[in-house]
């Protein structure tokens, strides 16, 4: 899931802006941070650690496979 | 960059169509291919704007910092642009050492500690750089104490001080896809916002590229944003690049191996402190080498143990630089177990103190699984080819600095930790003073209509097509060909020509078939594309470096061959358009010709 959930979000934007693979987007209607694209996640939990309210939950695992050189 | 960029973006409905999509084709598992192209952004109502400065600064992390500041502050109007957000994208926020020297509290010298590195990487790093590292790291380490960096585990609003103080414009979410050239020197840059459907080009006498380093968008490794957009944007328009056959030997846990908070324990969540000037020997392939011959993931062990597996051959350690743990002379020494990997990524504190927040105990557990950066280079060791210690490119007009620049600061090896960090600071104020005097003494070149008509189709041209190739189906695709251990890490000729052959086919039916349904995805495109000419870049220099030295590790070419390469290869784009290699002997500056 890499970002797991978003619960409690204020619309701040700070994950939005702070999130270095451009996973998150404020959906339009709401104004609330939402999960755009989740394959992109590089699990670095700078979303989590920007967000004023700890409205995010991470999980460890990835959506696409995980190609890794040792296999 | 504000609210209102945030709110042009697609409609809820078209919002909702795309997440729909994206999540059923990630519980597949799979990207999609080939498919038609269904935009939610109407190309043909794209806005566009254009901005005119002296100096523009591409990339927000450290090195850019400091190139806008002291091109202000030596009298340049300035520009600054970043991909993502300032102090929170590439590799800066995960960086926790910034490598001091102080003059008045070291025993070692400037020039006992530049010989040293020097004997570390096998006189693969440029003295100059490593000098000016040592000289004006600690001046740079001051600065930022004076904005809080030392303060916070967050870079950015310590990083806004300087900028807000001065004024400078800001203007984040933008790649950059075009660096501009005309008449021989540089003329601009052109790119597109993520949060709304617009082009963007900047008219700037000088540009300095702070776009970081890049990987094939690995897991384990917070480089997933980074794609060498600098190095391949300048390549294009005639740079020379350098330092493509090293490899970053981080690597992250067997489990969850994506992971890259959990992998680097409370690294990411502590704050950022300066190290000492040990040198070391680390981080290059030897647990790679370990890996293949005695098979994978390896297990956790102290620094240097590499699991504790002994294996005869692979890459050498220079004996002054051994570590202790892990028996003399087998690989293994100063590998990813050394304790680097305790202090995390980009080359982490270590000064012998226990950081802040307790060291992460992660390493010394749990089972390893290398390759986490797959497709970077050791920073600072690959990038533009410096003309000078200044920072200069071979195009006038444009700089680079830290990862952007191929300076080999400290070489094909990380020689100190926290000196990458630092690096980018001590270039990116080297090249902010170097490019508001270019600025000052040069006219703005002039970008003719037709060349900013063709750039702007360029940038567009993923978002028009009818039916293309996925970004994502294309990258992994990518990785599945240069991300093994036997073909990236452990080289030998056969595999490397035969990923040549998949990356030139990628390149050549798949790059110009890229499709693009938003802006998001038109990012991934070129990023795609950028991956796959380093890709091509690395195989390249890496079948030419017919030995193995420091991170560049060949099985057919195991033994150091210093009659024949004392040398860095530089590439560059011959008339015919292919890539074209040339060696420049260690110690020296390219031909100015």
């Amino acid at each position: 899931m890499t970002i797991k959930s978003i619960h409690g979000c204020i619309g701040c934007g700070e994950c939005v802006q702070s999130c270095p693979c451009d996973v998150i987007r404020l959906d339009p209607s709401s104004g609330k941070a939402v999960i755009a694209y989740p394959e992109d996640c590089q699990i670095c939990h700078l979303c989590r650690l920007y967000c004023p309210v700890d409205a995010i939950e991470m999980s460890p695992e990835k959506t696409l496979p995980v190609i890794t050189p040792w296999g | 960059m504000s609210k209102s960029d945030r709110q042009d973006g697609p409609s809820r409905r078209q919002f909702l169509a795309l997440g729909g999509a994206a999540s059923g084709l990630a519980a597949m598992g799979l990207s999609a291919g080939w498919a038609e192209n269904r935009p939610s952004v109407d190309a043909a109502t794209v806005a566009g704007s254009e901005h005119e400065t002296d100096v523009l600064v591409i990339g927000g992390g450290m090195a850019g910092l400091f190139a806008a500041v002291k091109a202000h502050d030596a009298g340049a109007r300035v520009l600054l642009v970043s991909k993502g957000r300032l102090g929170a994208s590439g590799q800066t926020p995960f960086a926790k050492g910034f490598f001091a020297y102080d003059a008045a509290r070291e025993s070692l010298s400037i020039d006992d500690f530049v010989a040293r590195v020097s004997r570390s990487a096998l006189g693969t790093n440029n003295e100059s750089y490593t000098r000016q590292l040592a000289e004006h790291s600690l001046d740079r380490a001051r600065e930022l104490k004076a904005w809080g960096f030392f303060d916070q585990v967050l870079a950015n609003r310590p990083f806004l001080k300087p900028i807000t103080a001065r004024d400078i414009p800001l203007m984040e979410r933008v790649m950059i896809t075009h660096l501009i050239k005309q008449e021989g020197r540089i003329a601009g840059a052109a790119g597109f916002r993520l949060d709304s459907a617009e082009t963007v080009l900047f008219r700037a006498r000088a540009v300095v590229l702070c776009t970081g380093a890049g990987g094939f968008k690995p897991n384990g490794f917070p480089v997933c944003d980074l794609t060498h957009d600098g190095s391949i944007m300048a390549y294009r328009i005639g740079a020379k690049i350098t330092g493509k056959e090293w490899n970053d030997g981080h690597f992250t846990r067997a489990d969850n191996p994506a992971a890259c908070f959990d992998n680097w324990g409370d690294m990411f969540e502590r704050i950022p402190g300066t190290t000492g000037i040990e040198v070391h020997h680390d981080l290059g392939v030897e647990s790679n080498y370990v890996a293949y011959e005695t098979g994978n993931p390896l297990p956790g062990g102290p620094p240097g143990s590499v699991g504790g597996r002994k294996t005869s051959g692979g890459p050498v350690t220079p004996q002054e630089f051994q570590r202790r743990a892990g028996g003399p002379g087998g690989p293994g020494e100063g590998g990813p177990g050394s304790g680097s990997r305790r202090d995390g990524p980009p080359p982490p504190p270590d000064d012998g103190r226990k950081p802040a927040g307790g060291a992460p105990d992660f390493a010394m557990n749990a089972s390893q699984m290398g390759g986490a950066s797959a497709g970077m280079s050791i920073h600072k060791s690959e990038g533009l080819v410096p003309m000078d210690a200044r920072c200069n490119s071979t195009i006038p007009g444009l700089l680079a600095a830290g990862d952007a620049l191929g300076s080999h600061m400290a070489g094909g090896i990380y020689t100190q930790i926290g000196s990458s960090l630092a690096g980018s600071a001590v270039q990116g104020a080297i090249a902010g003073e170097e490019a508001a005097g270019y600025a000052a003494r040069s006219e703005q070149a002039r970008i003719t209509p037709a060349r900013r008509d063709g750039i702007l189709a360029e940038i567009l041209a993923p978002l028009k097509r009818e039916a293309g190739y996925g970004p994502a189906w294309v990258t992994q695709t990518l990785q599945g060909v240069m991300i093994p251990n036997f073909v990236l890490y452990i080289k030998k000729e056969s595999l490397m020509r035969a990923a040549l052959a998949y990356v030139e086919e990628l390149r050549d039916h798949h790059a110009p078939m890229l499709r693009a349904a938003d802006m998001h995805e038109l990012r991934l495109a070129f990023e795609t594309r950028n991956m796959i000419l380093s890709a091509e870049m690395k195989l390249r220099a890496s079948l030419k470096r017919t030995e193995s030295r420091c991170s560049h590790y060949r099985t057919d070419h195991p033994e150091t061959d210093d009659a024949n390469w004392r040398a860095w290869i530089n590439i560059l784009q011959g008339a015919d358009g292919q890539m074209v290699l040339e060696k420049q002997p260690f110690g020296s500056w390219p031909d100015q010709s």
